[in-house]
């Protein structure tokens, strides 16, 4: 495998990971569906994964990079794992509302695997390694596109976050905002 | 406080961006370290798993 196919599927890798933390904002902002704790540990962890791909496309691929993305993966596949056995016994409860018969945790976890999935076989491509990048090599249009939006999200994350939580924890089971209310 | 992981990672992307690939290596693991503090701190709650 080429770096420059390397680098196109890092870049839909990280533009998969930019669609799943869009999609929790949608359930946050237009289904009103308040993150948990947990779940917006589960995002930083994707985001974590996703700073291991982001560096991939910048700065070409190395195996420290994919390095990142497993440990950023298996980080939040670890706290989706606690949050589906806090709710694992029949009678339990379950927090959020399902997809396609899944929990959202449960999605997280499946998608943080395929993270670890996706950078395993990635690292079998050895060619791409051997490709010297050009250290000031400007990037293409979908690339800087896939690393912006993702900058975009992350940052995103910072106001959603202190918008629900304030400076402090988070509540367990929060119900509405901390700087604002939206059950007026 | 919940918010500081999104920060560093904010703050690692920026660095990758500005090419500062050992910049944004640091600040993507004190974003780590604080995320698995944070986790260890909102694990309080004790698993009933027994069947």
């Amino acid at each position: 495998m080429s770096a420059e196919l390397s680098k196109l599927l890092n870049t839909l890798g990280l533009l998969a990971i930019g669609t799943v933390l869009t999609m929790a904002f949608i359930d946050q902002v237009w289904f009103g569906e308040l993150p948990c704790p947990l779940c917006i540990l589960q995002r930083a962890g994707l985001i974590a994964a996703g700073c291991g791909i982001a560096l991939n496309i910048v700065f070409g691929p190395k195996p420290s990079h994919y390095g990142l993305a497993i440990i950023g993966a298996v980080a939040s596949a670890g706290i989706s794992i606690r949050q589906i056995l806090l709710h694992v016994v029949p009678g339990t409860g379950f927090y959020g509302p399902d997809v396609l018969g899944l929990h959202l945790y449960t999605w997280a976890f499946l998608f943080a695997v395929a993270i670890v999935l996706g950078s395993a076989i990635m690292l079998l491509s050895d060619r791409q390694f051997s490709q010297v990048q050009p250290s000031s090599g400007r990037l293409k249009a979908l690339p800087l596109t896939a690393v912006l939006l993702f900058l975009i999200l992350t940052i995103a994350n910072i106001f959603s976050t202190v918008a629900l939580c304030g400076g402090g924890l988070c509540p367990e089971e929060p119900d509405d905002y901390e700087l604002f209310s939206i059950n007026d | 406080m919940m918010s500081l992981p999104f920060v560093l990672f904010a703050c690692a992307i920026g660095a990758a961006w500005m090419r500062q690939r050992g910049v944004s290596l640091g600040f993507w693991l004190i974003g780590l370290v604080t995320m698995l503090i944070l986790f260890r701190v909102h694990v309080t709650e004790v698993l009933s798993i027994q069947l």
